[in-house]
């Protein structure tokens, strides 16, 4: 029994597959906290699907991909902003609009040129075949990532909650909204690697939203997102061996699993505590 | 170092020929020119559209006018922020209630600008913030989530997070509105204190009622400055009329159901709801006497009576 549950580690590519989902899930879930409170949910997604031409790019001038995605992720954040201000259309269209572009750009350029680079590595993931010199990449966003959050995770916070503060302390709310974007940006291409850009915008939401049900205090709410995005890329990746199914699916519906669990459980935010606080209301009415 | 706030300084806030246009062209404000210096309260009236909020804007530095230029104590609005000259009491529904953070964690981000680069509060700034909370009687709620208090006391955290910043200059955007009475009252005390040791407060407000009540000097906005004063020489019917337009309502009681009429008539002006008039033994006045004649004969004879 036990040694059947270890059998994962005794292959190098699955303690790989391992650690690597557990460090890129540990930088979205912190990540995630400030999406979810940002309200860039849907940015997420678009960044995720945005950054697919630039890696197709990429690959095909054999520069490296994490700086093909990023750059072209940039662009799309760029051309959302742009439009945005040019035009009274609403956020959500122009989201729309720019990342299916992006998006279609990188599946035409895909099948155009199919050397080298399938679709669906793109669109779902492939954790167990990565190269090494791609989880270079990856622990290389991974660890800027988390060195920028430790520095200035708290002026990040504030720009989120009450960016005219911000600018009343003489901090700069635009380089702070880039500073997040391109966070976002180069989490996104992290994230493709383990999940796909498909499920990316689960990995970058899911956990925050998760902690929020469970905590009213920020720095709480890293924790607990962190923790999850830890976990359950570690656990996606493990269960996968036994699935045989995919890396990214696992990890997701992982996360999905836990946030249901705080959805129906979490002590103050969760379906179950604000019923009970319902009845208790009632009764003390009555009484 | 560290920011300077020497409290003995006395600052003035400018706004010289502050014109602000918007992307689409239109102008929001054109020429707006008044001047503070300290001690001092004063009001930004106007109805919503005027411009009011623009310039308030503008005044913060949120918005760059496209003519003109905002000074305090004789430097730029960043450089006055970055010496946290500058301390913003922002409007409740510019506040995201449900945010993770607490009513400790929100007067420390006053504190930011003292801070070093990792945000990390010094034994001066915890001093300092549990200060504020306990002149704004909020210290017992430090660890409450924001969302969780009620309009007066969401209003005094912010309040207290000003005063943790240690401006000269506080900006206020509608602190009345959602605020209990009680919460008012200790609000302009406090700001009357903050005025008498030489701060500039500015209100933005369009709570007619309240201005006379606790501001020195007023601002009156229609696309420009109406008018800028002492507030006994610009809040005229005339110019009230002139800045609210159709907006305003008129109660003039010189026709009213109001007793012993001797032409000495009194006028009320309301920019919200109508208001309920009551005259001194209690009953309700009505402004016009048409079709109330029973009710104006009966108490005349009450009065006869006495």
């Amino acid at each position: 029994m036990i040694e059947s549950l270890v059998v994962p580690f005794q292959y190098d590519y699955m303690v790989k597959a391992m650690w690597v989902s557990a460090l890129i899930g540990g930088v979205c879930g912190l990540l995630s906290c400030f999406v979810t409170l940002k309200g860039w949910s849907l940015m997420g997604d678009a960044l995720s699907h945005a950054v697919v031409p630039g890696v197709t790019i990429a690959y095909l001038l054999g520069a490296p991909f994490a700086l093909g995605a990023f750059l072209s992720g940039l662009l799309a954040a760029v051309g959302m902003g742009f439009v945005k201000a040019r035009t009274s259309l609403r956020e959500d269209a122009v989201i729309g609009v720019v990342f299916t572009t992006f998006f279609a750009l990188g599946v035409l350029l895909i099948s155009l040129f199919p050397a080298g680079l399938s679709l669906r590595t793109i669109v779902f993931g492939n954790m167990l075949g990565i190269s090494d010199s791609d989880v270079f990449q990856l622990v290389i966003i991974s660890a800027m990532t988390l060195l920028v959050l430790a520095l200035k995770w708290k002026d990040l916070v504030l720009f989120c909650f009450d960016p005219n503060q911000a600018r009343t302390l003489g901090l700069n709310p635009t380089i702070l909204h880039f500073t997040l974007l391109t966070l976002l940006a180069a989490t996104a291409v992290a994230s493709m690697q383990t999940v796909g850009a498909c499920l990316v915008v689960a990995t970058l939401v899911t956990p925050g939203a998760t902690a929020y049900l469970l905590t009213d205090r920020f720095n709480r709410m890293l924790g607990i997102a962190g923790a999850i995005g830890v976990s359950t890329g570690f656990l996606g990746a493990y269960a996968s061996y036994y699935l045989d199914g995919s890396t990214g699916g696992c990890i997701v519906v992982l996360q999905t699993l836990l946030f249901l669990v705080a959805f129906v459980l979490a002590p103050r935010h969760g379906l179950l505590a604000s019923r009970t606080k319902r009845r208790l209301a009632l009764a003390g009415g009555a009484a | 170092m560290k920011p300077t706030n020497t409290p003995s300084a006395a600052l003035d806030v400018s706004v010289e020929d502050v014109t602000v246009t918007y992307n689409n062209g239109t102008v929001a404000i054109h020429d707006a020119t008044f001047r503070l210096s300290g001690g001092v309260i004063c009001a930004l009236v106007g109805v919503n559209g005027s411009g009011k909020s623009t310039l308030f804007k503008a005044i913060m530095g949120f918005l760059e006018p496209a003519k003109g230029r905002v000074r305090v104590g004789g430097e730029t609005i960043r450089v006055a922020q970055k010496r946290n000259w500058v301390a913003y009491v922002p409007q409740a529904e510019e506040v995201d209630w449900s945010f993770p953070v607490n009513v400790w964690d929100v007067v420390l981000m006053g504190r930011y600008g003292y801070m070093n680069f990792l945000r990390m509060a010094g034994a001066e700034d915890k001093r300092i913030a549990e200060e504020s909370l306990r002149r704004v009687q909020m210290w017992d709620f430090r660890d409450r989530q924001i969302g969780e208090l009620s309009g007066g006391q969401k209003k005094r955290v912010f309040l207290a997070r000003a005063l943790a910043q240690q401006g000269r200059v506080i900006l206020l955007d509608e602190p009345f509105t959602g605020v209990d009475v009680k919460t008012e009252a200790a609000i302009i005390t406090l700001l009357r204190e903050l005025r008498d040791s030489g701060h500039i407060i500015l209100v933005s407000t369009h709570d007619l009622g309240s201005v006379p009540e606790f501001c020195d000097q007023a601002v009156i906005i229609n696309r420009t400055v109406l008018a800028f004063g002492s507030i006994a020489d610009v809040f005229t019917e005339a110019n009230l009329t002139r800045a609210f337009g159709g907006v305003l309502r008129h109660f003039r009681f010189d026709e009213s159901t109001v007793q012993k009429h001797d032409g000495r008539a009194v006028t009320v002006l309301s920019d919200e709801e109508r208001p309920l008039v009551f005259g001194k033994d209690g009953h309700l006045e009505f402004s016009q006497r048409t079709g109330r004649e029973a009710i104006v004969e009966s108490r005349s004879e009450g009065e006869d009576d006495q």
